[in-house]
């Protein structure tokens, strides 16, 4: 199963889980997933139309993901990473 | 053991106007910044005396590798009693004058005493030549701005300056001290908490002015394994998310989605107006009236200062940060990104801190005296400030003096200070930090954002955060270029042709903590005078209010084991 990473500062809604095993096909498929596990999760991370929010970087097995980020299909043994901007004076 | 040499730093006694270079004592080589003022302060100041009289020491000390080749690296920590939180002060700032007065060798600009003349203003300046106290009493009052537009004519282009502005001369304890940016243009980066600015001003220092000529840059003693760090670490970062390419700004959707975009006082952790406050809408305005992300010191590569250009393409300010945009944008409930510009102007311009400036307007506008986003009145007040009304004064000395002068009873602060946009609330590590931090409420002390944190796991995380964040405060590397405990002590390695263990680099980092704590004791200071305010134990946001005992709160002063991630984390602040 593919692994989804949760950063820090997501980690509220997973109760501190650092990192989800879950069923997809696509990375839309999985972390609709991560949302059935862990409700809350999905809004911090795909906005009300459906799109990846601006403020995050994906890489899957450690490459940048570009475009349709949603539609990147998955393979069982693929890692996602969320980078997220999280600080700031 | 090598590197550079023939360092010294500059002493100087406002009571007889006098200033000399002495030698920098070569065990000190490892220490800058935080840690070098903490080490100075602890030796040559009463921890018990009044921060705006004679004995308190004003430091100010650029990191171990400002002004080297080193990515980032000319951040310059200025020092002293607060006269806010009545502790040890570290604030900690970008700039040119970090890079210029390393260029020259001098590790540290140490000011004591005060002029018996409390209507006089001196200058220090630093060059090649040497050093001198000079008149300046012509600049008495100005706002930055017109202060550094005049000294731009005075002094070579190649000159930058650490100014103080009126907040400070006028003793206010929210002042901030300011530092000119790259190109030596504008007085845009501050030394913005604890009220530093009102140290400076009560000495009659209106500015130090440091040309550094044609220095060069310093010679490390392993001149090929420090460029190949500079090269191997430049790469990774630029290959990377560059999370700060568009400014801390774009933090701010974020932010109101873990409850931290603090509305009204504090009073809610969201803000209706996230879409107008969004720093994606002042990268949305380059497009139309220019403006642009630069670098506020030379060598910089992460570049998040957002230049901000008004409607009719001209220059306004820089960088409008997201603790801005919040403390006075969503908590006083205003509703645009360009007003909050203003404001931004107007705080740099007077020399204030905008988080304890904005802090001091919302709780103005929470007993009733301001209408809730009224942004010509918020303009109006600061700009009342240095006409010395008894309201611009009680906004000038923050939080706590607002909420006397109010007798308003909702004032969020930990130690005098108050709290940054990061909520102790919804990221209770945070918050431990707050309460155990000799800064007070100081998020570049030790930030946590993980809102999924376990009580037992809330220490750790702080002490880690804290040691990670001193050493970079020490090493002049910016804390949004986000090195680890590693990657500082292999560049001070090659620095100074010795190995840098993990346990050296440890040690440092807690040494800093303690010898803060210790000039918070010795100044009367107590643990449970640190812990965060009423405000934020009884009243809740997204349902949660700060309720970490002291039990746990006091573990924080136990040095822990290390743990493998401490050497991997990477400064946040």
């Amino acid at each position: 199963m593919p692994v989804i990473q949760i950063p820090p500062p997501y980690r509220g809604p997973t109760q501190g889980m650092t990192e989800v095993d879950v069923e997809g096909a696509t990375l839309r498929e999985c972390l609709e997933a991560v949302e059935k596990q862990y409700p809350g999760f999905g809004p911090l991370v795909i906005d009300p139309a459906g799109n990846v929010r601006k403020f995050a970087t994906w890489f899957r097995n450690g490459d940048k993901l570009m475009g349709d980020v949603l539609a990147t299909p998955l393979d069982p043994n693929d890692s996602i990473e969320i980078i997220s901007s999280v600080a700031g004076g | 053991m090598g590197g550079p040499t023939g360092d010294q730093m500059i002493r100087v006694d406002m009571t007889n106007q006098t200033a000399e270079l002495v030698a920098f004592p070569e065990e000190w080589r490892l220490f800058g910044g935080r840690a070098l003022s903490a080490k100075i302060l602890t030796a040559e100041c009463d921890p018990t005396c009044d921060a705006l009289g004679p004995d308190n020491v004003l430091v100010m000390a650029p990191g171990v590798v400002s002004g080297t080749a080193a990515p980032t690296s000319g951040r310059i920590s200025i020092g002293g009693k607060s006269p806010l939180t009545g502790g040890i002060k570290e604030a900690n700032t970008g700039g040119q004058p970090g890079q210029h007065l390393m260029k020259l060798g001098i590790r540290a600009v140490i000011v004591k005493g005060k002029p018996a003349d409390p209507e006089a203003r001196y200058a220090l300046n630093v060059n090649a030549d040497g050093v001198e106290v000079v008149a300046a009493d012509a600049h008495k009052m100005k706002r930055n701005y017109a202060l550094c537009m005049d000294l731009h004519g005075e002094y070579p282009k190649t000159t930058s300056f650490i100014t103080c502005g009126p907040a400070g001369e006028m003793g206010l304890t929210g002042a901030s001290v300011a530092t000119t940016d790259q190109d030596n243009r504008y007085p845009a980066r501050h030394a913005a908490r604890g009220g530093l600015g009102a140290v400076m001003g009560s000495k009659g220092l209106k500015f130090v002015a440091v040309d550094p000529g044609r220095s060069g840059v310093r010679r490390p003693e392993d001149r090929a394994k420090f460029g190949e760090l500079c090269k191997t670490y430049t790469k990774e970062y630029q290959e990377g998310p560059q999370m700060f390419q568009f400014g801390t700004s774009s933090v701010v959707p974020m932010a109101n989605m873990l409850n931290t975009l603090v509305y009204k006082n504090r009073v809610e952790g969201q803000s209706p107006d996230v879409e107008s406050l969004d720093g994606a809408r002042i990268v949305e305005s380059f497009e139309t009236r220019g403006g642009e992300m630069h670098n506020c010191m030379t060598g910089c590569i992460v570049k998040c200062s957002n230049v901000v250009h008004d409607a009719q393409g001209e220059y306004k300010t820089s960088a409008l940060e997201f603790e801005t945009l919040t403390l006075l944008g969503s908590n006083c409930a205003v509703k645009s990104w360009e007003d909050v510009a203003d404001m931004d102007r107007l705080c740099d311009e007077l020399g204030l801190d905008t988080i304890e400036t904005g802090g001091a307007i919302a709780i103005l506008m929470d007993a009733g005296g301001m209408e809730w986003g009224d942004a010509d009145g918020m303009r109006a007040l600061l700009n009342e400030i240095d006409q010395g009304t008894d309201r611009g004064k009680a906004i000038g000395n923050g939080a706590v003096a607002t909420g006397k002068f109010t007798g308003h009873h909702r004032v969020p602060h930990s130690l005098g200070q108050t709290i940054p946009a990061w909520d102790p609330r919804p990221l209770k590590a945070t918050g431990v930090t707050y309460c155990t931090s000799p800064m007070g409420a100081d998020h570049t002390a030790g930030l946590v954002v993980n809102p999924g944190l376990t009580q037992d796991q809330y220490v750790w995380e702080s002490q880690k955060s804290q040691i990670v964040n001193a050493v970079c405060d020490s090493s002049g590397f910016c804390q949004f270029l986000q090195p680890s405990l590693d990657d500082i002590r292999n560049f001070y390695g090659a620095l100074y042709g010795e190995e840098i263990t993990r346990e050296q680099i440890h040690d440092q980092g807690w040494g800093c903590l303690e010898e803060e704590w210790a000039f918070n004791r010795a100044a009367g200071l107590t643990v449970e005078d640190g812990y965060v305010s009423d405000a934020l134990q009884k009243d809740p946001i997204a349902g949660q209010v700060f309720d970490v005992p002291m039990d746990i709160i006091n573990q924080m002063f136990t040095k822990m084991p290390p743990q493998e991630d401490l050497f991997s984390a990477k400064a946040s602040g």
